[in-house]
């Protein structure tokens, strides 16, 4: 555990340099290792397969440097206790911590994943209420199963102006969108993560560390991949299945649009045509209609859901590259010891990444 | 009273009775008629003391009613005249038997005297009260209308009040004397003779008459509200009237007398019925005989006489008439007129026609006369029950064989009988000579009646109750009688109707298995066994709800039998219905026999298929239940694919219930209205015949099974991959959804469970699933050849499962050995050879044989699973950009200023998602350097 740790908060110190030009008031996150650890605790007692834990950071900011020194979970929702008020119970919360002396100013939240299927509107709609309130507010991303693979995976992300401004108006339609000019890339931003101990905590890690047998770290070298490979493309199937979806409705609200301007252009003309008759004929031309009311344009789809879907492909992408890279080293790794009974899995990879290769040069 | 007298009086009488009952009130019920009919009987055993307290009320009655004339008490008089009324209705059986009693009449003529007497009476109608004034209108009409149906007994007492008393007294006694002389009857007859000539002969000849005529319509049921018959009587009415003026004094000075003569009568009255009635019983014959002597000797005696003989069988003939056909045939026509009339006693036109029979019999009339009856009996035993839906009563139904089969014995023993339907009416021979007997009627549509009450009996009956199994025995001797008239009808009838009992001979024998040529088959094992066998077959033919009733008698095979019967169809029927209706009982016969290339073929042959959905509902029921038996006759053959093929339609439907008409769907009732459902139920096919739903579908989901699992392992990555069986999908999925998988119960989840295992290729797992006891039990027991049954299942199994294993698992595998397969799967070598040949042949499997090791080497082409899954996704986005490009398209395809200024944007979406799948490319690159 305590190696693992270490080998995430280097890798999350690796990150944060790449992104460094943040335009938002937090610019780097700061984790306690106990807050890491509650995390991992109660996905570890709550969270089981699919199912998603949340939590409450609390923290406070120290120039442009967000420090999340201690967390606490939601409680489990139950059929039974539904008239349950959390809110009451975040307060009631953090009103005892405070007795205990601990920091009580709300951060943000904490959210499980299940193979980096995180980006919806639920998470949208939460984390906007709590950048409105909180500006400095944060999602914390935990997937279990990364985790478990042998590399800590967690990822603070906030939601961009751009997308705080259109979530503010409501204003999802395709205009809209169009006009606040934003892609899926501008939707989250994230934000390096160092994970910081006291140097107790250090010195007795350097100690585990010492300890640990090597046996303890081969978790990490794991080459049994395809199971996950194949949950992430069931995944990204079924989001590019939803993506088809929605552009196929797009696609229909575009086709009755233009064809409804087609109308309401000929409309025009013939209206033109004919005031044009009635002044030579030195009538008065016909009065003015509402065209709007005439032509009622069709309902335009809300295109968030598509941004979303479009964010979460991207994201398992993403998540598909890292796997496949790592993997990838792994194997090289076991061929040079001469492992022979590789060569198949390689073929199955290379044989699926010929597919995907032809397929973009399709596109 | 002259011979002359005697004869027209019957032809009068035999003319009013036709009136009566064709112009029958409808306002009698038919429960009133049984209530009657009961009376009757009880009547009978107590005839003394009920006849005593009926005219004891009545005299009571009376004297209360003289009582209240005597104070001028007219709302009295009037309650007391209603209850007297009633009262006599009630005792009417009685007065039936008895004659009116004289006092009655008597009652009646004072009371409407003293009423038109208190009516003139102008000035003590004034002093009457209010109350009393009313009664007295109301009692006054009421009277007069009452008295219209005693006119002439009235009239008679008028003439001779003190006479016609003891005459009515005496004309009961004669009858008597001809049998025995008791002291009193010798007496009283003597009296009679004296007074005789004293009284007028016209008026007692009236009254005879009118008393006959009444009796008559009394015991027709009929209620006293005759006022339809006012016609016949109005102008006798005015004469009595006429009389009864001139009388009026004489009358108020007897009625004195009559009180106290009454008296005297009543104990008189009764002593005597029961002896008469004994005497009466013993010898109807005996009297008959005197009766035609006595028509030589002339006289009034005779006509008397025919008086107790009206009475005591009300509707049949007078005395004095011969009984010939002629006759017979008259009052047969006169009950039948009767028959479908709103107020008839359907009954007791069933004991009526019972009666004349027995008459016949008696007479000696024929056979001619007594075939024409039975018809008439059977007939209106049919129309007992006015509801089509209703079913016969079990004695109706015990009547209905017997007469059936009475029938069929005379037609049987007397060959000179020629009935058929179209024989005219007026040709009917029914007179005995030498001419053959000609009768209209047609006994097979009386047999194929009779076999649908016994379907709707069956119908009607709850199948679970020893009721069910008692009716049941009646098939025995529904098929007996339907052999005989067989028999009969092959000697005689058309060809039409030979065909139409055939048919009726097709469908009782068609759903039976036949176990006797099933034993012989066999072989014929010891004696012990075969009785043991018989026993055990007994207890299958209840669970599958064959017949017990094997036709003992029939030494052919029921095989041989339905060939003879159907051929003869197939030539000889003209009508389409009972052609269709012969073949598909035979190639249900076949598939219940195991004769499964024989039905078949006949099934294509017949080319059904193609236009079963013009017949008619029934027809189309026996089509499912025969498609049905093929399909299940192909799973025992073993001819998997055959069997899931002719049970899809009905399967799929998920309404084999009601295809296969062994019961109703619950559905709400906006679907099917209440006239529908019943039309529905009486389309249902008797339990007995049912077709084991259970094993139907046992044997659907188990060759679904079969197909499916490999199928499902051959082409579990293909996208266009069509189920081949629906209803085993959804078994599946319901088998999936189930959140905690315990050991299977029903048969249905047994059958899912060796799926699951099948599709592993655990064949063990698969074969302990499909038959085990609760299997048997439940399904593989009702085949009569189960071991052959069982012992093809597990081969399918096995071969199925190896074909599974390999298409799940021929990827892990470089190479396998045949011999390992074999011994994995419990088949033999060259049995996995072919098979493996086969699949490498249709090219499911990817493979070549290595003859010298016995293995197959797999070429592994087929792809992973992840791969597959690559692949998949790879259509997918191209969907996905096609939709895309074809979004752009519009946009490019400009059309006014609103889409220019769209077309950045859209570009630049799109271009977002392309940005998406670059990281793609990203990852293919690394995998290109890695190459």
């Amino acid at each position: 555990m305590a190696s693992r740790k270490e080998s995430s908060s280097v890798s999350s110190t690796a990150m944060a340099s790449t992104g460094g030009t943040l335009d938002s008031p937090v610019k780097q996150i700061q984790i306690e290792g106990l807050v890491v650890l509650k995390i991992i605790k109660h996905y570890q007692e709550e969270g089981q397969g699919s199912e998603v834990v949340q939590g409450v950071l609390l923290g406070l900011v120290v120039d442009d440097r967000l420090e999340i020194t201690n967390c606490f979970p939601f409680p489990q929702h139950t059929e039974d206790d539904a008239d349950f008020d959390e809110v009451q119970y975040q307060m009631e919360m953090m009103r005892s911590l405070r007795h205990v002396n601990i920091d009580h100013l709300h951060v943000g939240w904490y959210q499980s994943t299940y193979y980096g299927s995180f980006v919806s509107r639920a998470l949208l709609d939460s984390q906007f209420s709590y950048q409105h309130a909180i500006e400095e507010s944060v999602v914390l991303i935990y997937d279990p199963i990364k985790t478990a693979q042998g590399s800590l995976s967690l990822k603070a992300y906030r939601l961009t102006p751009k997308l705080m401004e259109i979530c503010k108006e409501k204003d999802f339609t395709p205009e809209g969108l169009k006009k606040a000019n934003i892609g899926f890339e501008q939707m989250f931003e994230e934000v390096p993560i160092v994970i910081k101990n006291s140097h107790l905590i250090n010195v007795l890690m350097w100690e585990l560390e010492d300890k640990s047998t090597v046996a303890d770290k081969h978790e990490l070298l794991n080459l049994s991949s395809s199971n996950h490979l194949e949950k992430s493309l069931q995944l990204l199937m079924d989001r590019v299945d939803d993506m088809s979806q929605d552009i196929v409705k797009y696609n229909t609200y575009s086709r009755n649009l233009s064809k409804q301007q087609q109308q309401k252009h000929q409309y025009l003309q013939r209206r033109q045509q004919e005031n044009a008759q009635r002044q030579s004929r030195g009538e008065p031309p016909l009065p003015e209609e509402d065209i709007s009311k005439l032509f009622k344009p069709p309902q335009p789809p809300p295109r968030m859901d598509t941004l979303l879907i479009a964010g979460q492909i991207n994201n398992y992408c993403q998540n598909v590259k890292e796997f496949t890279s790592q993997n990838l080293g792994k194997l090289f790794m076991a061929e040079t010891e001469g492992a022979r009974e590789m060569q198949t899995h390689l073929n199955d990879a290379h044989r699926s990444s010929l597919h995907f290769h032809f397929l973009f040069f399709f596109l | 009273m002259s011979r002359f007298f005697a004869r027209s009086d019957s032809e009068s009488e035999e003319s009013s009775s036709d009136d009566e009952i064709t112009d029958k009130a409808p306002g009698a019920t038919f429960k009133q008629s049984l209530l009657l009919s009961d009376d009757e009987e009880d009547t009978k055993r107590v005839v003394r003391s009920a006849k005593d307290k009926r005219f004891e009320e009545l005299t009571n009655l009376i004297k209360t009613i003289r009582n209240a004339m005597k104070i001028r008490d007219m709302s009295k008089c009037l309650e007391e005249f209603e209850q007297l009324c009633r009262a006599f209705l009630k005792s009417k059986n009685i007065v039936d038997k008895e004659g009116i009693p004289p006092f009655y009449i008597r009652l009646l003529a004072d009371l409407e005297d003293y009423l038109n007497q208190l009516w003139e009476d102008k000035e003590g109608k004034k002093k009457m009260n209010k109350n009393n004034a009313k009664a007295l209108s109301t009692l006054r009409q009421k009277i007069r209308k009452y008295n219209r149906d005693f006119e002439s007994e009235i009239a008679a007492y008028k003439e001779n009040p003190q006479e016609s008393a003891d005459e009515e007294e005496e004309e009961k006694e004669p009858e008597d004397s001809g049998s025995s002389s008791d002291s009193e009857g010798e007496v009283s007859s003597k009296s009679f003779l004296k007074k005789k000539p004293e009284a007028p002969s016209e008026a007692t000849d009236r009254s005879q008459t009118a008393k006959e005529s009444e009796d008559k319509s009394s015991s027709s049921d009929e209620d006293d509200d005759d006022d339809d018959d006012d016609g016949d009587w109005s102008p006798s009415d005015s004469d009595s009237r006429s009389e009864t003026s001139d009388k009026e004094e004489e009358n108020a000075l007897k009625r004195k007398r009559l009180v106290t003569f009454l008296k005297v009568k009543r104990s008189q009255d009764t002593e005597k019925p029961g002896v008469r009635k004994e005497e009466r019983k013993k010898k109807p014959k005996q009297k008959e005989q005197i009766e035609e002597e006595a028509e030589e000797e002339g006289g009034w005696e005779k006509v008397n006489r025919g008086v107790p003989l009206v009475k005591e069988k009300p509707k049949m003939f007078a005395k004095g008439t011969e009984i010939n056909t002629a006759v017979v045939v008259k009052k047969l026509n006169e009950i039948l007129q009767a028959r479908g009339k709103k107020g008839t006693d359907r009954a007791a036109q069933i004991e009526l026609f019972h009666a004349l029979a027995a008459i016949a019999a008696e007479n000696n009339l024929g056979q001619g006369i007594l075939v024409k009856i039975k018809f008439n009996i059977i007939a209106s035993l049919y129309d007992y029950n006015p509801n089509l839906a209703a079913f016969m009563k079990p004695d109706m139904w015990k009547k209905c064989l017997d007469c059936i089969d009475e029938l069929l014995d005379i037609l049987f023993e007397h060959n000179n009988i020629f009935i058929g339907e179209n024989i005219a009416e007026d040709s009917e021979n029914l007179a005995v000579s030498d001419q053959p007997f000609r009768v209209r009627g047609c006994i097979l549509t009386l047999v194929e009646r009779m076999d649908e009450e016994f379907t709707k009996i069956m119908q009607n009956t709850d199948p679970h109750s020893q009721e069910y199994v008692d009716n049941l025995k009646d098939e025995g001797r529904v098929c007996g009688i339907v052999d005989r008239l067989l028999t009969y009808m092959e000697n005689k009838g058309s060809t039409e109707e030979i065909c139409r009992v055939y048919l009726r001979r097709i469908m009782h024998t068609y759903y039976k298995f036949d176990y006797k040529a099933h034993r012989r088959s066999l072989g014929l094992q010891g004696e012990t066994k075969s009785e043991q066998d018989q026993e055990e077959n007994k207890e299958e033919n209840k669970e599958e709800n064959k017949e017990e009733n094997k036709e003992e008698s029939e030494g052919e095979d029921s095989a041989v039998i339905m060939d003879r019967l159907c051929k003869f169809i197939y030539a000889k029927d003209r009508t389409d219905r009972i052609r269709t209706c012969a073949i598909l009982c035979h190639i249900y016969h076949h598939a219940l026999h195991s004769r499964w290339y024989q039905a078949r073929d006949l099934m294509l042959m017949s080319h059904l298929q193609d236009n079963i959905q013009h017949a008619d509902p029934p027809v189309q029921i026996l089509y499912n239940r025969t498609m049905v038996q093929l399909g299940i006759c192909a799973f025992r053959q073993g001819m998997i694919k055959d069997a899931h093929n002719a049970l899809l339609d009905i399967q799929s439907s998920g309404r084999a219930k009601e295809l296969l008409g062994q019961g109703l769907l619950m559905r709400n009732m906006q679907e099917r209205n209440a006239e529908q459902e019943k039309i529905e139920k009486r389309r249902q096919v008797p339990f007995h015949m049912h077709i084991n739903l259970e094993l139907l579908e046992c044997v659907y989901l188990v060759s679904a099974m079969l197909l499916e699992i490999p199928y499902m392992a051959a082409h579990e990555f293909d996208a266009r991959r069509r189920m081949i069986s629906k209803q085993f999908h959804h078994q599946l999925r319901v088998g999936e959804r189930q959140p905690l998988l315990g050991p299977p119960e029903s048969m249905r989840e047994h059958v899912v469970a060796a799926s699951k295992a099948m599709k592993m290729g655990d064949w063990r797992t698969c074969h302990s699933f499909i038959i085990n006891e609760k299997m048997n039990s439940k399904v593989w027991d009702l085949f009569p050849e189960i071991q052959r049954v069982r012992e093809m299942l597990v081969r399918k199994i096995q071969e199925e499962s190896l074909r599974t294993y390999l298409f799940t698992y021929s990827s892990v595998y470089d190479s396998i050995s045949m011999a390992t397969l074999s011994e994995m799967f419990e088949l033999e070598m060259p049995t996995v050879h072919s098979i493996i040949s086969k699949m490498i042949i249709n090219e499911e499997l990817m493979a070549s044989l290595d003859q010298p090791t016995q293995t197959v080497m797999m070429h592994r082409t087929e792809p992973t699973s992840l791969q597959n899954m690559a692949l998949k996704l790879a259509e997918k986005l191209g969907n996905l950009v096609e939709n895309n490009e074809r979004v752009s398209d519009l946009k490019q395809g400009i059309y006014g200023g609103y889409f220019n200024r769209d077309q950045k944007g859209g570009y630049q979406q799109k271009q977002s998602y392309q940005r998406g799948m670059l990281n793609f490319t990203e990852v293919v690159s690394c995998f290109m350097s890695m190459r």
